[in-house]
């Protein structure tokens, strides 16, 4: 469980730095069009959040399911 | 079905309205720039202007344009061309003398227009004049009179100067905040239950509300610190409110380690319950008395106005509060499947 944590936060940093280093390498295109991409970037992170948080349940359900079938 | 799960159906529908209305409805038109900045008394001077959102070749020839000095003293254009629907051209013949007692001023532009309603460029033009008389001044400048400005379209965003289209970033980055609270609150509010009836149930409900409101703070951590490049500069401005909260999730971090440090169930329940309350009691003043206190870039703190009528106006209220009620839902529906699936496990480890 624990690493399972570790690894998804370790997830989500590369995924901020990812972020992080394609803004600065494109700041103009982030400032485009009265910067509506920090908005899009914005709502992006929210989505990649919770997508996530459902992989992280989806791992939780899968060793449940395991454990049935050891049960049964 | 629907009667368990309105709230679940709600909250979609608030997040719809959320994204459609909160994307689609446009920023109220604006001056993007102005050039030249700096004007001398007694010259004749074309001035370009940049709008944003803005319908100049719709106007055409009902477009006016002032210069409008303290104490309601204006100037209007000579003539305005308009290049196309984002660049108009305005020639101003500057009197020799300015209403002023010093060489130096400044005003304000004024352009109306009966599609874009009028919009004001505050204070963003240096006037200079080389010898200081008030009373011509004040005879050459009288002589134009502003009036029947026009009501811009209804339904807009407020238009800000470095937000931009940013402003929209108040449906989605700041009710993570107005969920986490809630989230947190319900979470001690559990918390304090297990300790009176040590009801193992509590306790796993107030593990999933902190664990979803957790989720919530981080994501709003990294979408305003996004926001905060494009706005103030930086990712990490050490702005007092980015690092009090920075510091709650740090608090509220340890809630997760505390328990995994536990192996008895009930010695877990309890130590982490304790811990939620004084968490949740280090939460409150960090994130609302101390930013508050000092000087913030965040509006609502320290020397910062709230966000007030230009910030939030109506439009942008019927938006923001379905918003807060729209992402505070996903928050505890986030929240109640991850307590489904902790209680399902805790069953099988039983059995």
């Amino acid at each position: 469980m624990i690493r399972n944590r570790i690894s998804l936060v370790c997830v989500l940093t590369l995924l901020v730095q990812q972020m992080a280093f394609a803004q600065q390498a494109s700041g103009d295109f982030m400032r485009s069009i009265g910067r509506i991409y920090v908005v899009v970037a914005v709502i992006l992170i929210i989505f990649f959040g919770i997508v996530l948080f459902l992989i992280y349940l989806d791992r939780k359900l899968t060793k449940l399911e395991n454990q049935i079938k050891e049960n049964e | 079905m629907i009667r368990q799960s309105w709230w679940k159906i709600l909250a979609v529908v608030l997040l719809v309205y959320t994204f459609t209305a909160g994307m689609l409805v446009p920023l109220k038109p604006g001056i993007a720039d102005v050039s030249p900045r700096a004007l001398q008394a007694g010259t004749d001077v074309e001035m370009t202007i940049t709008g944003y959102n803005s319908y100049y070749t719709k106007a055409k020839s009902d477009l006016r344009a002032w210069l409008k000095l303290k104490g309601d003293v204006v100037l209007k254009a000579t003539s305005i061309e308009v290049v196309d629907d984002r660049t108009l051209k305005l020639v101003f013949k500057l009197p020799a003398y300015l209403p002023s007692d010093s060489k130096d001023d400044v005003c304000s532009l004024i352009l109306d227009s009966p599609v874009d309603g009028a919009i004001v460029l505050p204070e963003g033009i240096a006037l200079t004049q080389d010898s200081v008389n008030l009373a011509e001044g004040s005879k050459l400048w009288s002589v134009d009179k502003m009036d029947q400005l026009n009501a811009g379209p209804e339904l807009t965003f407020p238009y800000r100067s470095v937000l931009y289209e940013t402003i929209r970033n108040q449906y989605f980055h700041v009710p993570l905040w107005f969920a986490m609270l809630f989230l947190f609150i319900f979470s001690v509010g559990f918390s304090i239950r297990y300790l009176r009836k040590f009801d193992p149930d509590a306790d796993q409900r107030a593990l999933a509300l902190t664990r979803a409101g957790f989720i919530f703070g981080l994501l709003g951590l990294v979408t305003g610190a996004i926001w905060a490049k494009f706005a103030w500069g930086a990712y990490w401005s050490w702005d007092v409110k980015q690092n009090m909260t920075a510091v709650a999730l740090l608090i509220y971090a340890a809630y997760f380690i505390l328990r995994g440090a536990f192996q008895d169930e009930e010695k877990k329940a309890r130590l982490a319950a304790v811990y939620n309350i004084f968490a949740f009691a280090a939460l409150i003043p960090l994130i609302f008395v101390i930013p508050r206190l000092t000087d913030s870039l965040h509006p609502g703190n320290g020397g910062n106005p709230a966000f007030g009528s230009d910030d939030l106006d109506n439009t942008m209220r019927m938006v923001f509060y379905p918003a807060g009620i729209g992402w505070t839902l996903l928050g505890f529906w986030i929240a109640a499947v991850s307590y489904r699936i902790d209680k399902l496990q805790n069953k099988l480890l039983d059995a």
